[in-house]
């Protein structure tokens, strides 16, 4: 198994800047008081980041097969 | 962290209009300062990132409409066939002013010329072998850079709305007096 390629394809590093803004601005437009857009925004950050992981993962799986 | 500013109870057109013209302007406005900063460094942050991936040539308005042909199959006007063609200025026109060049240059673009009266070469159309470099050499930034550019618009209009009218969920003392106006007399 190589997963080498993995970590060479550096265009993956850009996304944490995108799921961090997403979280942020979407949790902000819910609520207004501090602490709970903090804290959608982290609930957001968070399943956004497992989905996203997720489709990594079976795309990972898929290409050993393929 | 507690915000005490005040939320707006009632519609703003006005302050969705400043949040169009630039991102958290107008809860800025409404006295929403914490919240409009937030949008502003979160969305620009975002809008410029993007355009940075994309060497700065990833927003920008092409005129293709008037090629004919396979590029106004449908016979649109040619604005809206233009738009068609290059549908992701139809999200990043959303973020505001910071879009704006990019009509400008579109208006005033001149194929024989290499830069655009005021704003030079920002936001106009790259020429084909510039985009072909572009795509061909960058791996694959550039691409990535118009989808960051699309959704930083795309999410302003969520700020819009939010500047317009109000965050989605009532809190405290809005919801108690939501309540009680719904409550059986």
């Amino acid at each position: 198994m190589n997963a080498a390629p993995l970590f060479a394809v550096s265009i993956y590093l850009h996304l944490p800047i995108l799921i961090v803004v997403i979280s942020l601005v979407y949790s902000a437009t819910r609520f207004e008081r501090w602490g709970n857009i903090i804290s959608e925004a982290v609930r957001w950050g968070l399943r956004m980041s497992a989905f996203l992981c997720s489709i990594g993962v079976v795309l990972f799986l898929i290409s050993l097969f393929i | 962290m507690r915000d005490n500013s005040p939320t707006p109870y009632s519609y703003s057109p006005w302050a969705g209009f400043l949040s169009f013209l630039v991102p958290g302007l107008g809860q800025i406005y409404q006295g929403r300062v914490g919240k409009g900063f937030l949008f502003l460094v979160c969305l620009y942050g975002l809008f410029f990132y993007g355009m940075a991936l994309g060497s700065w040539k990833n927003v920008y308005l092409p005129d293709t409409a008037s090629r004919g042909g396979i590029y106004n199959p449908w016979s649109l006007p040619v604005p809206a066939a233009n738009l068609y063609n290059r549908l992701q200025y139809a999200g990043q026109f959303w973020i505001g002013a910071a879009a704006w060049p990019a009509i400008w240059q579109y208006i005033n673009y001149d194929e024989r010329q290499d830069a655009g009266p005021i704003f030079g070469a920002f936001e106009r159309t790259p020429n084909e072998e510039e985009l072909n470099r572009l795509q061909r050499d960058g791996d694959k930034t550039w691409d990535l850079g118009w989808v960051y550019t699309v959704i930083a618009g795309v999410l302003n209009i969520l700020v819009i709305y939010d500047a317009f009218a109000g965050p989605a969920f009532a809190e405290g003392e809005q919801r108690q007096k939501l309540h009680q106006e719904a409550a059986p007399a």
